[in-house]
């Protein structure tokens, strides 16, 4: 039932190749050797390099709707507040650094784990055969194309960016990647389209979750929409499997996790103060006119870049460190000082607590293992479902803390609410926990399936990263979702300032 | 763990009435008497069945203090059922229902259903607002009417699924469009027709009370 959004079919009939396809050479080049690595992997972390690149946050997560891969009317939804024109993945690809592009290659701990799958050998067969030309050629070209066509949108976002809103400055962007994309596309489009195919079919294969996110693509709705179909989905497929395999234990499934730590309350109820917050500042906006329009609209665009300016890039991150999740606890105190959530950061230290506890409490036991030669005392799924509950815990907590700080910041208005720069460092530290608890995990795995198979252990790893990188991603909408919020807090403090003087 | 329907519910009323302890009487089946004061809005949720169908209760505990009021405003949007509460022992609770109830008309669906619950029904000997005046406010303004005990858990079972039968009945009167999620009703996961009798029964198995 779910195939039938299938992406060969897709790949076939859109106006322009997959961003995965225009973006493959600049890794697999860069990769060199690197032929026999997953080729799922990379492919998502140089998504978030490319929104990174592009200083346009944009969801990374495979179960977000993804505005770039539909149509024009499918990507824009102006009800959604946090949603910002895509820009053309294609485009941003070649325009990277070259040491980002580098750097995504090695940081996949999944990489030596999984086996090659002839993707590279069709890729540079049909690249050789059809004369393909090189990524440095694709790129001028892009830009050349860029600067022709950018010059009309750039136009159009500017003067009033507000009430143009993310439909014109998007139907403007595709049309640049459209007409690229068929220049591109002459001559080699039947190339493309079967390396697209085998690439589909390859990553399909070894990315349990990448069969959702494709239907998801496609789609346009609302994080907590999307999050909520997505738990339904898990729900049906739990009620089918345990009535098919009475005898195997329930898989996790993150979704259902989520809300059942009120996750997607808690993220609806931030999403209906975010858009009430976004039309409230629209409507000041209109009543006022003249200096008071400039001043308040140059004040709300520093706002804006303190939201679109924020890096998450993780650093490496020592797996060793913070072992019982103490010094998260400390840092997250720190950021939190004089906001009053102190309730709600209790609940995510303790969640952040008790899942490093329960990573040593298995490590423990493996190396006990190790020593007594014993069968499994903690199995790979038990390992991975204490990974997903984990994420899934630590993700609900930390969207709860942002709604309620929201609330606190609409009721405080004034003081004791807080300030974009809190909550970029909130963001950077929970996403920064988020990937270190995956890897904790996935080592964890490692060890406790030393005895597994490689096609039993992979797909467990690789789901553990893929959630946590989901995880990390709603994170994000959600600190993104707060930005209405310092809006109008902004504009009610001055408005109380003014009243007072 | 599949459901039929899921129904958005809202609490609200004056603050210390007990909408906090309501809703965890009837998620946990514990009574709390301390409780912190709510912030904004918390959570629960519960799986229940009317007429044969399990239903989802999503309820959204409001914060009842004068300050949060313009915050809470934004929630009641899209609930399909609403608990109005006041406090039997404290007449003040009872003087401001027709704030509340104004304030829940004018920010939600006009299908919305109201349950006006007086709450502590066990301390009688404390009791300020009659069982009667209850029930005429309630019939002059269209509303469901009860007394629970949060602390005895008296009607608060009851308070919760009449509300759901009532939307119920609204579904199926037509009165409520359900795919206008604006409604507060959300219908559930389809089950795929050639696996529907196996999921469905596994469904019901799944659902046993208790918090989901």
């Amino acid at each position: 039932m779910r195939g039938w959004r299938s992406l060969p079919l897709r790949a076939r009939t859109a106006p322009r190749p997959p961003p995965h396809l225009t973006s493959r050479p600049t890794w697999l080049r860069r990769g060199g050797p690197g032929g026999d690595r997953n080729p799922n992997l990379p492919l998502k972390s140089r998504r978030r390099r490319k929104q990174r690149s592009s200083q346009q946050r944009r969801p990374v997560s495979p179960r977000w709707p993804r505005a770039g891969g539909g149509t024009g009317a499918a990507g824009a939804n102006p009800s959604c507040p946090q949603r910002r024109p895509p820009s053309p993945p294609w485009v941003s690809v070649h325009q990277l650094p070259h040491p980002a592009g580098t750097a995504v290659m090695c940081r996949c701990p999944t990489c030596l784990l999984c086996p090659g799958q002839g993707l590279t050998q069709v890729i540079e067969k049909a690249e050789t055969s059809l004369g393909i030309p090189s990524p440095t050629e694709l790129s001028a070209q892009v830009q050349d194309e860029q600067q022709q066509a950018g010059s009309p949108a750039e136009a159009s976002g500017e003067p009033d960016g507000a009430a143009h809103g993310a439909m014109g400055m998007f139907s403007s962007l595709s049309s640049v990647v459209q007409s690229t994309g068929k220049t591109v596309i002459t001559g080699g489009l039947d190339a493309l389209e079967f390396i697209g195919k085998k690439t589909m079919d390859v990553i399909a294969e070894s990315d349990p979750g990448f069969k959702k996110t494709k239907g998801l693509m496609v789609r346009n709705a609302t994080l907590s929409q999307v999050l909520r179909e997505a738990k339904e989905r898990e729900e049906l497929q739990t009620a089918e499997t345990d009535a098919s395999r009475p005898d195997r234990k329930a898989v996790a499934h993150y979704g259902v996790l989520f809300d059942e730590f009120q996750g997607l309350s808690h993220l609806e109820a931030l999403e209906l103060l975010s858009r009430e917050s976004e039309s409230k500042v629209k409507s000041v906006l209109t009543t006022l006119s003249g200096d008071e329009l400039l001043q308040l609209r140059d004040e709300l665009e520093r706002i804006r870049d303190s939201f679109s300016l924020a890096d998450f890039d993780e650093e490496d991150v020592d797996e060793k460190k913070d072992a019982d999740g103490s010094e998260f606890e400390k840092e997250l105190l720190e950021a939190m000082e004089g906001l009053r959530v102190s309730a709600t950061a209790a609940k995510l230290s303790t969640a952040c607590r008790s899942s490093c506890s329960l990573i040593a409490a298995m490590s423990r036991q493996d190396e006990e293992e190790q020593e007594e030669e014993e069968q499994d005392t903690h199995s790979v799924d038990e390992v991975h479902a204490a990974a997903i509950r984990s994420l899934a815990e630590l993700t609900a907590r930390s969207i709860e803390l942002f709604h309620k700080l929201a609330e606190t910041t609409l009721f405080a208005g004034g003081g004791g609410s807080a300030d974009a720069a809190v909550l970029t460092r909130l963001t950077v530290l929970l996403c920064k926990e988020i990937s270190l608890l995956s890897r904790k995990f996935t080592s964890c795995l490692t060890a406790a399936g030393s005895r597994e198979k490689a096609d039993v252990l992979n797909p467990l790893i690789t789901g553990v990263f893929l959630e946590a990188s989901n995880s990390a991603s709603y994170v994000q909408d959600a600190f993104q979702l707060l930005r209405p919020i310092l809006e109008i807090a902004h504009i009610q403090r001055t408005a109380e300032a003014d009243q007072q003087s | 763990m599949a459901y039929a329907y899921l129904f958005k519910y809202i609490i609200i009323g004056d603050t210390g009435v007990g909408k906090s302890c309501l809703l965890l009487q009837f998620t946990d089946k514990r009574f709390q008497p301390v409780h912190d004061l709510t912030i904004g809005v918390e959570f629960g949720a519960r799986m229940i069945t009317i007429d044969g169908k399990q239903i989802k209760l999503q309820i959204w505990d409001t914060a009842g203090q004068e300050s949060f009021r313009s915050i809470t405003r934004s929630y009641y949007r899209g609930a399909a059922g609403a608990l109005l509460v006041y406090d039997i022992t404290r007449r003040d609770t009872f003087n401001h229902l027709t704030t509340w109830l104004e304030d829940a008309r004018q920010h939600s669906n006009s299908n919305m259903v109201i349950m006006l619950i007086g709450n502590k029904s066990d301390l009688e000997s404390r009791r300020e607002v009659k069982k009667e005046e209850g029930e005429a406010f309630a019939r002059e303004h269209g509303l469901i009417f009860m007394e629970t005990s949060a602390k005895t858990a008296s009607n608060v079972e009851e308070a919760f699924i009449n509300t759901a039968k009532e939307i119920y009945e609204k579904i199926q009167e037509g009165v409520f469009d359900i795919n206008n999620e604006a409604n507060g009703i959300k219908i559930g996961p389809q089950h795929p027709t050639t696996n529907s009798t196996l999921s469905s029964s596994q469904g019901s198995h799944q659902a046993g009370g208790g918090c989901c």
